[in-house]
């Protein structure tokens, strides 16, 4: 039986890599994603750690190998609902949604996006900036098409009107496909803890309370400020910014024990690059054990301190209160050194949220037969000697959804490469 | 010569051979990493220090260049295997060329960096810039 | 060179990483009134698939003959435009790259008028070249199906089973003589605390069993020649010498523990002072008697290291310590490697909780400066601190002192990070954490395989995000420690990485590479032979008196080109009237 062809489900980085290195070797992958576009995480960012690399520099080329590979194709806006068969024989059914749009013929001039009359808060800009009904995620976007929100659309059809290329149809319907597959790979990423489940920090009532990724929004080039590090309040530029490690991490109470490995990283990444772009900005990051393991990152967070003079704060916050005539911040702490309670006044709290599986992931465990830990991460067949394994042969898991592994880019890279050997090893066996 | 040249308004323009697998990749190691050095020089890749003939050298004294920075490979790390060596006996004979037409040879400089080392080469640019400015304009510019 | 050149040039914002210090529209205009320039326009991201589709566009639309890119470094994204050229119809040898990004806006941010000028300026240098590009036809490579792996630890072992089982023959090759690696050497591992033989065990049956892999042990590598698909390695084991021919290489090579010089906190001077793979041995072959009252382990020795770091010591209490202290910070600067190990910490967690299985009465102390355990690893911290073992964070710009009293017995001095006080600790068993550093074999490797070095002296990544198995060379991958330090699941994902890079080469069978080689001019030449002497490769030969180059070993150096005394051979693709229009260019205002 000469089953060559491969599902992949989860167009992030980790998805991505383990498409191109399927795809190079002559296997045919479908690379289902939920969302209008391809990019994940790694999209939403500004710049990656340690080397200050502009994230989507570095992502856009692979999205882009992926939409050209011929023996890649795309069912982004799609999802899985169904899978029988065993490994070298899976049926999958997956169903596009409809985007309304005819991707063959749009070619994301974004003409309809100027004249739809309504506006909405971006998913893909944590909320911060906003959308039309018509709408491109990010201007990087593969496939390079609009989608229309139809929860939110009124049906005004002028989109359809001003469109030249005729791509617009607002009556598409969503279409069921069936996929014969030889193996599967799973690599859906994760979600953000929701901080307002930590009513002391004042996240979701405090406007100039945010989280990282939110941040990350902030500061890159194209999100919803252009790159400017403003304060949600009153669009000032913030002069004491504080991070708080730990959001929901390492916390029995909330149920997320595990650290979530990248958290130290990123903050200390976005420390400096607020110091680049606000010298005269002070930065604080308050932590209990700072994890800056990894190639390059002990000699980094060296340079923060002594080159960009961020300061390092050993002590998990008791409280944040708001001044509610400045919208300015008062982080309560427990200086361990001095024995004795302190306060610091900021005019901007970033949060940095433990990373939790995907609120889906459990139903799609289901769906796949595959177990999950008792975080909801994917389990691994065996985590020291399979660790890209599922639980059921021919399906394989790469990226956040195994669970925080050593959790950043590279690694993320490597479990999609590892994934597309086992794939490999399986297909090839047969 | 046409007017007094105050010492502190002078530019040098230096003309710097990287090569690809070394020293160039250091330069960008340099950029991503942020480390900030003056604007005074132009790069050109080469695929190896072994690459470059003494007539680039000369050229660029010729038409204006102040300074000229050739780097590569540290030894025994040549990509190639032994082109930087051979760079290196060009250099000896470029230093006294350069002497014999009325270029302070100092304006030559041949420095080893590898692809981990954006450090140094950001420090290299800073030092060779200030030297050359030290020298003052390339001599042969008034000709 | 035929037609008249027809050049486009566009020019990348890159988001504001150049658009927020080069005045990018001002470097467009400019580049439009320099000769043969046919078209000039700015992206916002040239990379992306707008930015792409733009210059096919204008291709077709202007009749562009030749392309250039003003963006980042053309090592990340060349091969990207390249093939945007190529759709348009393009060879794409007609395109150049400008590097007005990492050598220019991130390197002048506080310049931008200065750095708008250098853009200029590398813009038109770039142009100056374009106009003496000619297009090339790049030679095809065949790949062999055959690997070679060197290092037979648990890493270079699931590398060759992940290749052996797709079908690749495998030359798995062992300096030691026997196969494991670091792992022998291991009792347990965490978090399972499986015995280490039980993984090890399988795997290595398994290679021994599986027909596609040849295993050499007591062999090392003494040269490797050739190149992607091609490599020819001579094999050395005893006096025996032997050459095999492979088409990948991946380098599994690993990596030693740090044993501390003696001196270093009293290492080597009293023998209740072990390492963690010391104490592990220890305890595995119950060299331990007596249950110790208390064990100290240290952790960081010779770890982030190498440089003070900053100290904060405004919130201590001003005592007579914390004068001392600052005394003392002046004047230690302790010996070490920069870089955080990783698995330090789990390792020392996992000791204590060894330790305490077998002596639950024994007081365990570790002395951190960040307790680095990540991802589900949290719990088994959580563990030993259940079980009461206690974690103390330490000053640890201060190296503790540690000296012996009567029967041997320890004492331990060191400053509590959070009072500033001294804590004078007596005990029974030092263990010091060291870090995994890179052993000489490997710069050995990295010269004979022409693969950098990273600063903290592992062997460098093609790409430090990106790229993290593949290396500079290609055909050749990066297994285990070797780039850097590990746990078990992270060095088998790295193998299988690995595996799946190379595999995808092999599977293949061919590749196409690139057409940098070099070029005799008969009529100038005259048969001195100083190229067939100098090529390292041996592309050059001579006949007839006229040398001539074999294209399939030319590496591109250009060597040659620079030492014949004839000018009679072009390097292809770095020619000198390209470099020399380079060079004028820099120099000159057009035209």
């Amino acid at each position: 039986m000469e089953e060559k062809a491969v599902l992949v489900v989860g167009g992030g980085i980790s998805g991505i890599q383990a498409s191109l290195d399927l795809a190079s070797r002559g296997y045919k992958v479908y690379l289902v994603e939920k969302s209008p576009s391809i990019g994940g995480r790694m999209a939403q960012l500004d710049k990656t750690f340690p080397t200050m690399d502009c994230s989507m520099c570095i992502l856009a080329p692979k999205m882009i190998d992926c939409s050209h590979h011929p023996n890649v194709q795309l069912l982004t806006y799609s999802e899985v609902k169904g899978v029988k068969g065993s490994a070298g024989n899976f049926v999958v059914t997956v169903l596009r949604k409809p985007r309304f749009v005819d991707e063959t013929k749009c070619t994301g001039c974004g003409i309809c996006a100027d004249h739809c009359p309504v506006e909405v808060p971006n998913e893909f800009d944590e909320q911060l900036g906003m959308r039309k009904a018509i709408y491109m995620p990010f201007p990087q976007a593969v496939p390079r098409a609009m989608t229309v929100d139809k929860v939110n659309c009124i049906e005004c059809g002028l989109c359809q009107k001003m469109c030249q290329a005729g791509a617009v149809d607002l009556k598409q319907q969503p279409q069921e496909v069936e996929l014969d597959v030889g193996a599967i790979i799973l690599s859906i990423g994760f979600d953000l803890f929701d901080p307002s489940q930590i009513p002391t920090y004042g996240y979701g009532r405090y406007r100039n309370v945010i989280t990282a990724l939110e941040l990350e929004r902030l500061l890159c080039a194209s999100g919803p400020t252009g790159g400017h590090l403003i304060r949600p309040s009153d669009g000032r530029i913030p002069r004491k910014i504080a991070f708080v490690q730990c959001v929901g991490s390492r916390d029995r109470r909330l149920g997320t024990t595990y650290c979530s490995s990248i958290c130290c990283k990123y903050s200390v990444k976005d420390a400096v690059l607020i110091k680049e772009h606000e010298p005269n900005t002070t930065v604080s990051i308050f932590y209990i054990d700072l994890r800056a393991f990894g190639k390059g990152f002990q000699v980094f967070v060296n340079r923060a301190k002594s080159e960009y003079g961020v300061r390092f704060i050993r002590s998990s916050p008791g409280e944040i209160m708001e001044n509610p005539l400045t919208k300015d911040l008062t982080v309560w702490y427990e200086d361990t050194v001095a024995g004795r309670i302190e306060n610091v006044t900021f005019d901007l709290v970033v949060l940095c949220p433990a990373l939790l599986p995907r609120t889906d992931a459990r139903e799609l465990a289901k769906v796949f037969g595959i177990e999950v830990d008792d975080y909801g991460f994917f389990k691994a067949s065996n985590v020291l000697t399979n660790p890209v394994d599922t639980t059921v042969s021919g399906i394989f898991a790469c990226g956040y959804c195994l669970g925080p592994k050593t959790g950043d880019i590279p690694d993320s890279i490597m479990q999609g490469s590892a994934t597309a050997a086992r794939v490999a090893e399986v297909l090839e066996r047969v | 010569m046409e007017g007094a040249r105050v010492e502190a308004e002078f530019e040098p323009v230096i003309l710097a051979f990287c090569c690809n697998w070394c020293s160039y990749a250091g330069a960008d190691l340099a950029g991503t990493s942020r480390f900030e050095y003056p604007t005074n020089v132009r790069i050109i890749r080469v695929m190896c220090s072994g690459r470059i003939d003494p007539t680039f050298v000369l050229s660029a004294f010729r038409w204006g260049a102040d300074g000229v920075l050739i780097t590569g490979c540290h030894p025994g790390d040549c990509h190639y295997v032994q082109g930087n060596y051979m760079m290196e006996r060009r250099f000896a004979f470029l230093k006294e060329a350069l002497g014999h037409l009325g270029i302070e040879p100092e304006r030559l400089r041949l420095e080893w960096i590898s692809a981990g080392e954006g450090e140094k080469f950001a420090a290299l640019i800073r030092d060779t810039t200030q030297r050359i400015k030290q020298l003052g304009p390339n001599p042969l510019r008034a000709v | 060179m035929g037609e008249e050149p027809r050049i486009g040039v566009f020019i990348c914002h890159c988001g504001v990483n150049i658009g927020g210090v080069v005045n990018v529209p001002e470097v467009v205009k400019y580049v439009k009134t320099l000769p043969n320039v046919a078209h000039s326009e700015d992206n916002i991201y040239t990379c992306s698939e707008a930015g792409l589709a733009s210059i096919k566009e204008a291709i077709k639309k202007h009749s562009l003959n030749k392309v250039i890119v003003a963006s980042c470094t053309p090592r990340t994204h060349e091969p990207l435009f390249r093939s945007a050229c190529r759709e348009a119809g393009l060879n794409h040898y007609l395109f150049e790259m400008a590097n007005i990004r990492e050598q220019c806006s991130w390197v002048h941010a506080h310049q931008p008028e200065r750095a708008t000028k250098k853009a200029r300026d590398i813009v038109r240098m770039a142009v100056a070249r374009a106009r003496w590009l000619n297009p090339q036809e790049e030679p095809e490579l065949e790949i062999k199906d055959t690997a070679l792996v060197i290092g037979g630890g648990i890493a270079g072992m699931t590398t060759a089973l992940t290749l052996a089982d797709q079908g690749f023959k495998v030359y798995l090759v062992e300096k030691e003589p026997q196969l494991g690696g670091n792992l022998l050497r291991l009792h347990k591992l965490y978090p399972t605390m499986q015995d280490t033989i039980e993984i090890l065990e399988p795997t290595i049956k398994a290679v021994s069993q599986n027909k596609n892999i040849e295993t050499l042990t007591s062999t090392t590598v003494s040269e490797v020649k050739g190149y992607v698909g091609n490599f020819k390695v001579a094999l050395a084991k005893n006096e025996e010498k032997r050459e095999i021919e492979v088409g990948t290489i991946i380098v599994a090579c690993g990596a030693m523990n740090y044993t501390p010089p003696k001196g270093l906190y009293q290492y080597g001077v009293y023998s209740n002072i072990v390492t963690q793979l010391e104490m592990d041995e220890l305890l595995r072959n119950g060299k331990i008697e007596k249950p110790p009252e208390r064990v100290v382990m240290i952790q960081c020795v010779g770890a982030r290291k190498g440089e003070i770091r900053a100290l904060d010591l405004a919130g201590f209490p001003k005592s007579d310590t914390a004068r001392l202290l600052a005394k003392i910070l002046k004047a230690k600067k302790e010996e070490g490697w920069p870089y955080c190990s990783k698995i330090c910490c789990m390792n020392a967690i996992k000791n204590s909780i060894l330790i305490k299985e077998r002596f639950p009465q024994t007081d365990v102390i570790i002395l951190y400066g960040d307790v680095r355990v990540y991802k589900e690893y949290e719990d088994f911290y959580s563990m030993a601190r259940e079980n009461q073992v206690k974690f103390v964070k330490h000053i640890e710009e201060v190296t503790p002192e540690i000296i012996q009293g009567p029967e041997g017995k320890l004492t331990v001095t060191a400053y509590d990070a959070l009072s500033g006080r001294e804590m004078t600790l007596p005990c029974d068993w030092v263990v010091l954490s060291t870090p995994l550093i890179p052993h000489k074999e490997e710069v050995i490797l990295a010269r004979m395989l022409k693969i950098p070095i990273s600063p903290d002296g592992f062997l460098m990544e093609a790409h430090l995000k990106l790229r993290p198995v593949d290396t500079q060379m290609d055909g050749i991958f990066l297994a285990g420690v070797s780039s850097g330090p590990k746990d078990v699941p992270e060095s088998i994902i790295s193998a299988k990485a690995a595996a799946a890079r190379a595999a995808t080469l092999m599977a293949n069978k061919k590749m196409r590479t690139e057409a940098l080689t070099s070029v005799v001019d008969e009529e100038q030449c005259i048969g001195c032979g100083l190229c067939e002497e100098i090529c390292t490769y041996g592309a050059h030969y001579l006949e007839e008196a006229k040398s001539h180059t074999i294209a399939a070993l030319c590496r591109g150096c250009g060597a040659c080109a620079a030492e014949c005394p004839r000018r009679a051979i072009t390097m292809q693709h770095f020619t000198d009237e390209q470099v020399l229009a380079q060079v004028k260019a820099a120099l000159m205002e057009e035209p």
